[in-house]
């Protein structure tokens, strides 16, 4: 145990060194602290757009939903992520980096000038984000609690300490330089794992074949209707071109074309990670534990049973890094969508760059704190959990910033109604009143698209000046 | 442009980007079809299977769109240069 525990000491520390380095830096500047001075290069952003998505439910929770849903319905969840990718290069990097503000509350304010939008989206990130935190806070405690026999409470206060101190001084430099370290970690021991396993089995087929002998159930498609893992996949379609902590790295890039191929490279490097847990690690844990209580373990419990004390730490402190690379860009698209976003956007207060700094600190230490007193009490299936979170954003997100960018009709009416619509629907059905059989997803975008289509039709359409304003973010 | 009229022509899609939209919402509408879902190869569902393939397909056709799309647009500047 000393050995992983100091292997993943040794890795905090070195986090919030780099927050501590970076906060001279970035704590008198507003593009600093959000979007990393607009300097970020395109691998070095495509490792951190990569690590930004691929969280705790990308390592941990990937498994965990292919030990108890399949391979099938583990799939269609994180196919529709890939897609995302090639859906926000070709609908909204151009545009919004041309915009070249902070945020995706900064455009949805600009495009639908009304009071509603801007306070109504930083308070729908907030909360979708939270339960996105409350998530990846459990991957972190269980980790801990599994590979380093810390008991789960401590471990979850201590690991959202370090990563809510780093984020909170060091912004979108320290992300995204503890992002690159991350996201190449994770690579590393995913692939790594899948090759051990491979070399144990003999090749991939054969392992495979042998799992799916074992637990036919693994490559059946889930006991549930087909709206469910439609579902899942139309979310998470949808929610990569607005998800405010990938929009905040197409800000940060260099220029339209490097956003573009950042995206692009990040995809595939998410694809391999996800194929090679789904097909290989996965797998392999079912054949080794088929009876585990908690699915989510079940890459731990493999870890702990294959591996020495070396690569346990490794593996503790890539877990570690899945959480953190992603729980660091949700805690910053928190504390900007209160502190950029709520204060000074939608309450118009105007703060100095130092100001807005320390409001930026608050915020994070709050949302931290809010998310890991969530976190003591956590959700079963992490993934589907924060699944279910971020549809909230996609349903009502999704329809007013790709139809503010490239419907002609599109006007304030068609985005208030559509954003609006599309928040209430899905809250009403995923809080059950009334049961739905089908997934809230497959209502709620359509409403929200219906809604738009209303407001585009009936109401005044906007000023020539700003469609001109608009239409010229799609040129370099 | 008059107050009313809409947003202008000139916001276009390139056609290679509309065309590889459509291929991948087809390509999803067909694979999220109820005939997948029992059969199998390799112990696995086919749609299974279809997903997979979609994670791989994808971002290499959007990679090779982009890299394209941005040798197009260097002989374009090498051409106004001359």
């Amino acid at each position: 145990m000393s050995i992983e525990l100091g292997l993943v000491i040794a890795y905090l520390a070195i986090c919030i060194a780099v927050g501590v380095i970076a906060s001279r830096r970035v704590l008198t500047s507003g593009d600093d602290y959000w979007v990393a001075g607009r300097r970020i290069g395109t691998v070095v952003n495509a490792t951190a757009i990569m690590a930004t998505l691929a969280s705790g439910g990308s390592l941990i929770g990937v498994m965990g939903l292919t030990y108890k849903q399949g391979i099938p319905a583990t799939l269609a969840l994180f196919a529709g992520a890939v897609i995302g990718f090639p859906l926000a290069s070709i609908l909204v990097a151009r545009p919004l980096r041309n915009f070249g503000r902070y945020t995706i509350a900064d455009f949805l304010g600009y495009r639908y000038p009304h009071t509603l939008v801007r306070w109504l989206v930083p308070v729908l990130i907030i909360v979708s984000f939270t339960a996105y935190i409350v998530a990846q806070m459990k991957a972190a405690g269980i980790t801990a609690n599994v590979l380093l026999g810390i008991p789960y409470e401590t471990a979850l206060t201590l690991s959202a300490i370090v990563f809510i101190l780093y984020v909170s001084v060091g912004g979108m430099v320290a992300v995204t330089w503890t992002d690159v370290v991350q996201g190449a970690l994770m690579l590393a021991v995913v692939i790594g794992t899948a090759t051990v396993m491979i070399v144990d089995a003999g090749s991939a087929p054969k392992l495979l074949a042998a799992a799916t002998e074992a637990a036919p159930e693994l490559g059946r498609v889930a006991d549930k209707p087909v709206s469910g893992y439609l579902g899942s996949f139309v979310i998470w379609a949808t929610a990569i071109p607005v998800i405010p902590h990938i929009v905040m790295r197409v800000f940060a890039a260099r220029d339209a074309h490097g956003a573009r191929l950042s995206l692009n490279l990040a995809m595939v490097a998410y694809a391999v990670i996800v194929l090679a847990a789904v097909f290989i690690v996965a797998p392999a844990g079912k054949m080794a534990f088929p009876d585990l209580e908690d699915a989510d373990a079940v890459f731990l419990r493999l870890m702990q049973s294959e591996f020495g004390p070396v690569t346990r730490g490794i593996a503790v402190a890539a877990v570690m890094a899945a959480v953190m690379s992603t729980t660091d860009a949700l805690l910053l698209a928190c504390s900007s969508a209160i502190a950029h976003d709520l204060v000074r956007g939608a309450w118009g207060r105007e703060l100095s760059g130092r100001q807005q700094s320390w409001v930026s600190i608050g915020s994070t230490w709050l949302i931290g704190g809010v998310a890991l007193y969530w976190a003591f009490s956590p959700p079963a299936l992490i993934t589907q959990f924060y699944t279910a979170a971020i549809g909230l954003l996609s349903a009502s997100l999704f329809v007013p910033t790709i139809a503010g960018f490239w419907w002609r009709r599109a006007n304030l009416a068609g985005g208030v109604a559509a954003l609006t619509t599309g928040a209430l629907v899905y809250l009403v059905l995923a809080l059950g009143l009334p049961s739905a059989t089908i997934s809230p997803i497959l209502i709620a975008l359509p409403a929200s698209a219906v809604a738009m289509w209303i407001g585009g039709r009936f109401g005044r359409a906007d000023d020539a000046s700003h469609l001109t304003a608009v239409e010229a973010l799609h040129h370099d | 442009m008059r107050p009313n009229e809409p947003l202008g022509s000139s916001t276009r899609m390139r056609r290679a980007d509309r065309w590889y939209l459509l291929g991948l919402c087809t390509f999803a509408v067909v694979a999220f079809h109820p005939a997948w879902r029992e059969p199998q190869f390799a112990n696995i569902s086919l749609f299974g299977w279809l997903m997979a393939a979609l994670m791989v397909l994808s971002p290499m056709a959007a990679l090779a769109l982009f890299l394209r799309e941005r040798r197009g647009s260097r002989r374009g500047h090498e051409v106004g240069s001359q």
